[in-house]
């Protein structure tokens, strides 16, 4: 794997990043929201073709597009649309916004149905390919920094389109998108901790001059970027192994994260006046998803040591993915 | 201290008796999701209910109208409360430890006349007015100016982190009125009526959607010279005894609540598993709880520590800040497991139980309010600092070279 971003690579980030810096910014209204979807900037990374990277470059780039917009506070839904559903249906683009959901709780809220156009189900086995109609979805009232929604009656699925043999890779990059995402919000949430605590003083100090802050902050920052590259790597090997690494590690450390960048605003931490949440409640909400830490963490243990028999040689792994 | 409170195994049957008697079976029902007017309204019949069986001012003389209990009994009484799930008397926290505790060591008995009877009817409300926005675990930097002008004050600034001001009639004021003094010397204390023109409230939203909070806002407020609380430019001291009132007995309810509560961690941990079984068949699961409980033995053990102290006279010494970050870590990891235990059924958005602990079973409710423990009342670094420098006797923090 390079760390470097190649020249095509770089000229996409840049690209993306100037339409991100004209959009990014939260209307003064919606700064007491829980959320706030951009309908805008989710039509333009549409028709500028940004979503489509997936398709017509690969997932690694899918990916660096996701975790660009995953760093604003405002939202639009990048990851379902511009990498699970490429990975999953290749050749062929679906109408979005995508959301995702497992056909075990079909009938609880999820995350962006009420702006989704398509959702994709995983069945076990198989995936099904649901059009969304708007007026049978109600909103679900959340404080997670996404727009959730429920089916008013249940979906046909007996109907529905279905890609045979798809579960598996849907649950892969389900989980690559997890991590992605939780990735560039940590890194947005403690950028944004980070100017806070330079600012604000107490006892005539910047509060982020005292150990007991800055030291948990650089492993906040620690964790993020272990994430960034754990996602980064799964993006580009496209190994299921690693697919479930990068989600464990991003779901498993959200809670130390989280909690650290609340307590470092202070009073403002348990606030939503201070914009924070807008990256922390998406983290927290992805947090629970395609099966959460316990399912990733099962995954890797029953396709590392399925035989039971002896655990697997992670230093020998290693060594074969170095060369 | 476990042979004190074995004399007064009959009072604690005669409040167990009496909270059985008058607690309203349904309270948490009518309470769930109740409006902030229904919930204002049950919090002064509670009150006015525990004054009329004597339990409403357990630690306030006689003479000024609470029950004159002793420590051990004041013991009892908060385990009784917590043992029959009674409301908490959240509003009334500041008027009932806060302004008997000020008035009585500083006040005038003018004072005194005006507002303690009143807070005992429970008509009057009371809130703080310490933190500003740049004053918080730096309280003494405060700078809400207050200009002595014949005889009143003029106050300008802001308050901030007012708990149910917006509930509340008075306020218990800390300003600055020597700007040219030391930090702590030119502070007042002043008894603030927030009906007078120039005072005006904005609520905080809170990451759990409620507002519990407001800041203050006072533009050329005039208070008069009879509501200064102890000496002019006196104020750090009267504070000093403001919030070393309630003597750990907070934190003992509170102990006792989670105590109680970890029933519902149990009954959680019954459900269906998504890998199949109960949660509880999990080892990770045990494992969680088995740490909770063990703290939560541990939590009461250091509170009948530092009670133990209280009684035999000595001071509280660190105790309280090291119950204080014990505490507050473990709410946090009690209700986490709660939300574990909930699934994804705990994240949605649930009416909320008013009046009450601090574990309820809306587990994501719980969960993001006890962010709210690490923070207020001292966050978890001063706390620690404390302990490590009070009781540790570690140096202080080197200050850092560039940084005045």
């Amino acid at each position: 794997m390079d760390f470097h971003f190649t020249e095509d690579q770089d000229a996409l980030v840049c690209a993306l990043q100037s339409i991100l810096q004209d959009h990014a910014e939260l209307p003064q209204a919606e700064r007491f929201s829980y959320c706030y979807f951009n309908e805008t900037l989710q039509k333009i990374l549409t028709e500028s073709g940004f979503l489509d990277a997936g398709h017509d470059i690969g997932a690694l780039e899918a990916a660096l597009v996701v975790a660009e917009t995953a760093k604003l506070p405002v939202m639009v839904e990048t990851s379902a649309t511009g990498l699970v559903a490429p990975m999953v249906l290749a050749g062929e683009k679906l109408a979005g916004p995508v959301a995702l959901a497992s056909v075990r709780n079909l009938e609880k809220a999820h995350r962006n149905l009420t702006i989704a156009q398509t959702m994709l189900v995983d069945m076990g086995d198989d995936v099904a390919i649901l059009t969304i109609d708007p007026a049978q979805v109600e909103p679900v009232n959340s404080i997670y920094g996404y727009p959730y929604g429920r089916f008013v009656t249940p979906p046909d699925l007996a109907t529905a389109r279905l890609l045979v043999g798809q579960g598996a890779v849907l649950r892969q990059w389900w989980r690559v998108a997890i991590a992605v995402e939780t990735a560039a919000a940590s890194m947005a949430a403690i950028d944004f901790t980070v100017d806070y605590v330079k600012q604000r003083h107490v006892f005539g100090k910047p509060v982020g001059s005292f150990q007991a802050v800055k030291h948990r902050l650089v492993q906040c920052k620690a964790y993020a970027m272990a994430t960034h590259y754990l996602a980064m790597r799964a993006a580009w090997s496209a190994d299921p192994v690693h697919a479930d690494f990068a989600a464990c590690h991003a779901q498993q450390g959200v809670q130390k994260l989280l909690f650290d960048m609340h307590q470092f605003h202070g009073g403002m931490g348990v606030t939503t006046e201070h914009m924070l949440h807008f990256w922390t409640y998406r983290i927290r909400a992805l947090q629970a998803e395609a099966g959460g830490v316990y399912g990733a963490a099962i995954d890797i243990a029953d396709r590392l040591w399925s035989d039971g028999t002896q655990p697997v040689n992670l230093t020998s792994a290693a060594r074969s993915e170095a060369a | 201290m476990i042979n004190e409170l074995k004399h007064l195994e009959g009072f604690r049957q005669e409040v167990r008796g009496w909270l059985q008697a008058n607690l309203p079976a349904d309270w948490q029902e009518r309470m769930t999701g109740a409006s902030e007017e229904e919930h204002v309204a049950f919090q002064k019949f509670w009150f006015r209910k525990m004054m009329d069986g004597g339990y409403g001012a357990p630690h306030w003389p006689a003479e000024w109208g609470g029950s004159g209990f002793s420590f051990a009994q004041q013991i009892v009484l908060y385990e009784e409360i917590a043992r029959a799930g009674a409301p908490r008397l959240i509003l009334y926290f500041i008027a009932l430890y806060h302004v008997p505790a000020t008035l009585l060591a500083w006040g005038t008995d003018e004072q005194r006349r005006r507002h303690l009877p009143a807070v005992l009817s429970g008509d009057e409300i009371w809130c703080q007015g310490f933190s500003e926005p740049n004053a918080g675990s730096d309280l003494a930097s405060l700078r809400c100016r207050a200009e002595r002008r014949g005889d009143h004050y003029v106050v300008n600034g802001q308050k901030t982190w007012s708990s149910n001001a917006h509930h509340a009639r008075y306020c218990l004021l800390l300003t600055r009125t020597d700007p040219t003094a030391t930090k702590t010397r030119g502070i007042s204390y002043m008894i603030l009526d927030l009906q007078t023109p120039g005072v005006s409230l904005r609520p905080i939203k809170q990451i759990t959607g409620a507002s519990h909070f407001n800041e203050i806002f006072l533009d050329d407020v005039k208070i008069p010279v009879e509501n200064l609380i102890g000496p002019e430019h006196g104020g750090w001291a009267v504070a000093q005894s403001t919030l070393s009132s309630e003597r750990g007995l907070t934190i003992l309810e509170l102990a006792e609540r989670m105590r109680h509560g970890f029933q519902m961690l149990l009954d959680a941990a019954q459900s269906p598993s998504p890998m199949g079984g109960r949660l509880i068949d999990d080892d990770e699961i045990r494992r969680r709880l088995v740490d909770i409980y063990a703290r939560i033995q541990a939590l009461r053990l250091l509170v009948n520590n530092m009670l133990t102290r209280v009684m035999e006279g000595a001071g509280a010494g660190v105790e309280p800040s090291i119950i204080k970050v014990y505490y507050s870590d473990l709410l946090r990891d009690f209700t986490d497991l709660g939300v574990t235990l909930g699934g994804a059924n705990a994240q949605y958005l649930q009416p909320v139980l008013m009046g009450c602990g601090n574990e309820t079973g809306n587990w994501m409710q719980d969960y993001l309010y006890s962010w709210a423990w690490t923070i207020s009342g001292g966050s978890s670094e001063i706390q620690r600092n404390i302990i490590a420098e009070r009781a540790l006797n570690l140096p202080r923090e080197p200050k850092l070279a560039g940084v005045k």
